[in-house]
């Protein structure tokens, strides 16, 4: 009895463990700022200063790279919020990614169809890829070997070695892709706000595998517990996805205009920021059940992996 | 007639860049009013999608399909040969009271932003009453980089503004305010 007393306590205290020491790195666009919230305690640990209506966002472990639009300006900031490096850049920076093996920040130039490779400690310019119209999302795959940008205006994603530096594949896939991200296994995952769906492909042969219905305006996607999770920003629903199957198991209601999403470091939950509505959720990524609605600042977009394991 | 042709060719090439780029920040926009009337008897004037003749701004509402997901409606503002704002009704619930659409064509000139999107609710005032809340989410006119003032953001949220405050006011006129 006592044993399974215990194993009840065990259980409940890994079902409490979920995002117990992340840390959610959120910029708020409208409100200039990234609130730093602790998702644990549900509580907004710090609150940065980040001018120039921060979207773009990408954590590594030591680092948090924030993109300014509207200043068009990246900055490099330690978890604690000390800056550490910033660089302005001519023309539209939007999206980045860390590829912290390599030491190198891709940013996304929405109005110059390019990408720019930062180093990621002093941010200086590297290298620049040509792209194609409008990218948006950016994504460097688990194994490090490809680096993949969702071109909205050109409806397709472009993928380059992300080594070489060098153009691989240009794929077609729906209408306006804006977010993507790399599966566990993989597969290269592309949200289609334009056509309301997924486009799945494979990186290495540069082929679409599947499309996939998904809600309204499909804008980030995430990974855990073998699903995708895809927030649908003109619906306030995350659709759910089996890896396996690529059948959808679930909608699951969140706030008004989800945007950025990202999983755990444990993959147990699953966080999106609502944009209009100044809050996050995060989602039990077994049970689909919505643990907890946290307030951020004023619009948080989060447009990038934003989640960081342990606490601060 | 060839220029004309070939003109109307021109404006037909450049449509589809109007659905393209918009700009680096989403706006957003919250207004709200109370007033004395029950939300039913508010629902029953703004509740319908083809049925815009609330808003003084509006001279003329062209509805076709009703209150049903992607019914559409023209609006025509002013006089009978004003601007028109083309929107699409993508969401609706009349046990909510509430109705969500989009713009899908408008020239920046009549209104300065793209990608708009917006959701019109009736509630329960606390004490009596009606809150009606009027919502936005929209980008500025202007899509590309560095934007002229006046389809910058700052113009957007401003024309946005004015025209739910002109339809919250005369909706307040329509019903009273609230006694105190």
């Amino acid at each position: 009895m006592a044993s399974l007393v215990l194993k009840a306590l065990a259980l409940l205290t890994a079902l409490a463990a979920p995002a117990a020491g992340d840390v959610a790195y959120v910029t708020c666009q409208n409100g200039g700022a990234l609130s730093v919230i602790g998702l644990a305690t549900g509580a907004e640990v710090s609150r940065w200063p980040v001018p120039g209506k921060p979207a773009g966002v990408a954590v590594s472990a030591g680092a948090v790279f924030a993109v300014s639009p509207d200043s068009k300006t990246v900055r490099r900031f330690d978890p604690h919020g000390a800056l550490q490096a910033e660089v302005v850049l001519d023309g539209g920076p939007i999206g980045v990614a860390h590829d912290a093996g390599r030491g190198r920040l891709f940013i996304s130039d929405w109005y110059n169809a390019r990408i720019w490779v930062l180093d990621d400690a002093d941010l200086s310019i590297e290298a620049e890829l040509t792209n194609g119209a409008a990218p948006a999302g950016l994504a460097v795959s688990p194994d490090g070997r490809f680096v993949a940008s969702a071109d909205r205006d050109a409806d397709q994603v472009s993928i380059f070695d992300a080594a070489r530096l060098a153009l691989l594949h240009r794929v077609t896939v729906g209408s306006r892709p804006f977010g993507l991200r790399f599966a566990p296994d993989g597969r290269l995952f592309v949200g289609n706000v334009g056509s309301n769906d997924v486009s799945v492909v494979d990186p290495a042969k540069g082929r679409v595998t599947a499309t996939v219905p998904v809600g309204e305006h499909p804008y980030g996607i995430a990974f855990a517990a073998d699903r995708a999770f895809v927030s649908n920003q003109y619906e306030n629903t995350v659709s759910v996805l089996a890896l396996e199957t690529l059948a959808e198991v679930a909608r699951v209601e969140v706030g008004e205009y989800p945007e950025g999403i990202d999983d755990t470091a444990d993959g147990s939950a699953i966080v999106v920021v609502n944009w209009f509505d100044n809050t996050l959720t995060i989602i039990d990524a077994q049970t689909l059940s919505v643990l907890h609605t946290m307030d951020t600042g004023e619009g948080p977009r989060a447009f990038g992996e934003f989640l960081l394991g342990g606490s601060i | 007639m060839r220029a004309k042709f070939l003109m109307v060719l021109a404006a037909l090439l450049l449509l589809p860049a109007l659905a393209l780029g918009h700009g680096p920040t989403r706006q957003k926009v919250t207004l709200t009013a109370e007033v004395a009337a029950e939300p039913d008897a508010v629902w029953a004037v703004v509740g319908n999608f083809d049925d815009m003749s609330w808003h003084p701004a509006v001279f003329q509402t062209d509805g076709d399909g009703g209150n049903a997901i992607d019914a559409t409606r023209l609006l025509t503002l002013g006089a009978v040969d004003g601007p028109t704002i083309a929107e699409v009704l993508y969401k609706y619930s009349a046990q909510k009271m509430s109705y969500s659409y989009r713009i899908t064509a408008v020239e920046v000139a009549v209104l300065p932003v793209t990608n708009y999107s917006s959701h019109l609710t009736v509630k329960p005032r606390e004490g009596g009453g009606a809150l009606i809340e009027w919502r936005g989410a929209f980008y500025r006119g202007y899509p590309n980089n560095d934007p002229p003032e006046d389809q910058n953001d700052a113009a957007a949220v401003a024309a946005v503004t004015g025209v739910y405050q002109m339809g919250l006011d005369a909706l307040v006129e329509q019903f009273g305010k609230p006694g105190s």
